[in-house]
């Protein structure tokens, strides 16, 4: 029994942490005019790139400090944060401007059972207990959900 | 064996010198474009294809007994000297079966149009079927049938192809004519044919498909990138049957490829680039007509491809020995031990602001060099000193209407000849050659 309980705690201060540093890095951007909050969950690959050209003119039109971004993935358009995926590169350029990409733990979970292992993500990704949740709480402080 | 060894290393030192050398390097990496999908970014399944409809007039002449030479008529039917045809008409699936693992993609193709591959047995069939395991880094594996790596010409996307024909060093010595048994006497299976009056000729005398640069066998490839630069490979094992499922005897080719290529930027089949690369292919064919006699062939040769908007230009070189093919009406002819060399340059300007491009090619072929006595059953025998020649100089112009449909328009002036006094007066009446394709990619 203990282990399952030591997991269990491991897995929350994980998440725990994971929220810590979205919630840092979005303090970093809190004097940012505009927030925007990204959803990919769609399966199609235009979508992942459409997603992140959004991010990416959003940067160019109001500048990078004037803009907070964060792109919430779940369900199929996890994929977009899988450490193998081809727009890694555009990634990690979007992150270098101050771009948050956080990854819905709980369609995590239902692929590793699907792959018989748990995907490896990019490095940039910041796991969340759910993305659905992480998109409403962002709604909440002010965030404009946008899903291209 | 210590010869084709040799040739293996010259052409894995060319590729890497000529890598070495250059400064800039490559266009479209086909291992990759056909072979893997997009990591993380692969449809389950992405349905594509293509369609090229064309008309083409050959303004060659008769002989002097007002006879007729597959060069002289247009293919794939070969009976008449001006055609509209619906040449290319191919749909296929491909993709990651489950999107989740990258590390599983198949590819599948199948073609309805009316070319050397349809015409002589059927009216459809399967160009590509394969499965790639991208499980181990640096050593993907593909198995099934799918475009063995070689020649730029022939590995190439045919629906990106910049001409509507192929070189004829391309079309003679690598889109290899597959044999099937025939009695000359009675004029079953492949026999030879003589030239024929026009119309009605129908001077195909195969009855398999052309291999369409494709083997069924299994590869090891990858791609490895270092900044601005991509060094691909590729090990092949097949059964040199083209595009038969099973193999019809127990030899088996071996395919080697290199590439280097410094690439500019953009993607897929028209990325821009500088590439150099080196191929090299061996394998034996068993007689038809005779199964205890069997004839070793051998394919090598080494190309550069430069690409940069406006402006585009290949170079091909390539060189074989074994199983000539000696043309469309002379199947038995094509069991030999000669030996045929060609290249090709051939250069594209993209006239800038607008949809237009300009395309310029002069390609090479000697066929049946250093003679050697054919095996029989031949027809008509071929005397010492039988080299034949063809030069071809084609100009051509594309429209693009959009990024996936676009208009060729060319013309082929053609200069064949033939120490053989028999084959010169067949060549000496071949003149030029009008092409207009239309092409849709969906």
């Amino acid at each position: 029994m203990k282990p399952i309980v030591h997991r269990l705690v491991a897995v929350l201060l994980a998440l725990g942490l994971c929220v810590y540093s979205l919630q840092a890095s979005a303090a970093e951007k809190s004097f940012a005019e505009t927030k925007v909050v990204l959803q990919i969950s769609d399966n199609d690959p235009f979508k992942q790139t459409l997603v992140l050209n959004v991010a990416n003119n959003l940067i160019k039109h109001y500048g990078p400090d004037q803009v907070d971004i964060e792109i919430v993935a779940f369900g199929p358009g996890l994929r977009l944060l899988f450490a193998e995926n081809v727009n890694a590169g555009r990634i990690q350029s979007l992150v270098d401007n101050g771009v948050r990409f956080a990854a819905c733990n709980n369609t995590v979970r239902g692929m590793s059972k699907i792959l018989g292992e748990e995907p490896a993500l990019n490095q940039n990704a910041v796991r969340v207990s759910a993305g659905v949740v992480r998109i409403m709480d962002l709604s909440k402080e002010g965030y404009q959900l946008i899903k291209p | 064996m210590k010869t084709k060894f040799k040739k293996v290393v010259l052409a894995a030192a060319s590729a890497t010198l000529l890598g070495a050398v250059a400064n800039t390097v490559q266009a479209a990496n086909w291992l990759m474009l056909q072979g893997t999908e997009p990591a993380g970014a692969g449809k389950r399944a992405h349905v594509w294809g293509f369609i090229q409809a064309q008309y083409q007039k050959d303004d060659s002449k008769a002989n002097a007994t007002d006879g007729y030479v597959p060069p002289k008529l247009i293919a794939p039917n070969l009976d008449d000297q001006s055609q509209f045809n619906v040449n290319r008409a191919r749909i296929g699936v491909r993709g990651t079966a489950l999107p989740l693992d990258s590390n599983v993609n198949y590819f599948i193709l199948t073609e309805f149009g009316n070319n050397g591959i349809t015409y002589p047995e059927d009216n459809t069939h399967l160009t590509d079927a394969s499965i790639t395991l991208n499980h181990i880094k640096g050593a993907r594996v593909r198995m099934g049938l799918f475009k063995y790596p070689g020649a730029e010409e022939g590995l190439q996307a045919i629906h990106v192809f910049d001409y509507v024909n192929f070189t004829s060093v391309t079309n003679q010595l690598l889109l290899e004519r597959f044999q099937q048994a025939g009695n000359q006497a009675t004029q079953t299976g492949d026999f030879n044919q003589p030239a024929t009056p026009s119309p009605n000729a129908d001077m195909n005398q195969y009855t398999r498909s052309v291999g369409a640069f494709r083997d069924v066998g299994i590869q090891v490839f990858d791609t490895f990138k270092a900044t601005d630069w991509e060094h691909s490979y590729a090990l092949m094992y097949g059964n040199g049957n083209g595009l038969n499922f099973g193999d019809n005897d127990d030899n088996k080719d071996v395919y080697l490829y290199w590439s280097s290529e410094r690439v500019f930027g953009g993607k897929g089949p028209r990325r821009e680039g500088w590439k150099t690369f080196a191929w090299y292919e061996d394998g034996k064919r068993t007689n038809p007509n005779d199964p205890t006699q069997e004839q070793d062939r051998t394919r090598y040769g080494i190309g550069t491809k430069y690409l940069k908007k406006p402006f585009r230009l290949t170079a091909e070189y390539m060189k074989g020995e074994g199983m000539i093919f000696m043309g469309q009406h002379r199947p038995l002819h094509q069991f030999n031990n000669k030996e045929a060399e060609g290249w090709y340059l051939e250069g594209g300007w993209y006239i800038p602001g607008t949809k237009w491009e300009l395309d310029l090619r002069y390609d090479t072929y000697t066929r049946d060099e250093n003679f050697v006595a054919p095996i029989p059953p031949t027809a008509t025998p071929s005397a010492p000193g039988d080299e034949t020649e063809f030069n071809t100089i084609t100009v051509g112009t594309q429209y693009h209407f959009n990024k996936k449909t676009r208009l060729n328009l060319e013309y082929a002036s053609r200069d064949n000849k033939s120490d053989t006094a028999a084959v010169e007066a067949q060549q000496k009446g071949v003149e030029g050659r009008f092409a207009i394709q239309v092409t849709a990619i969906f």
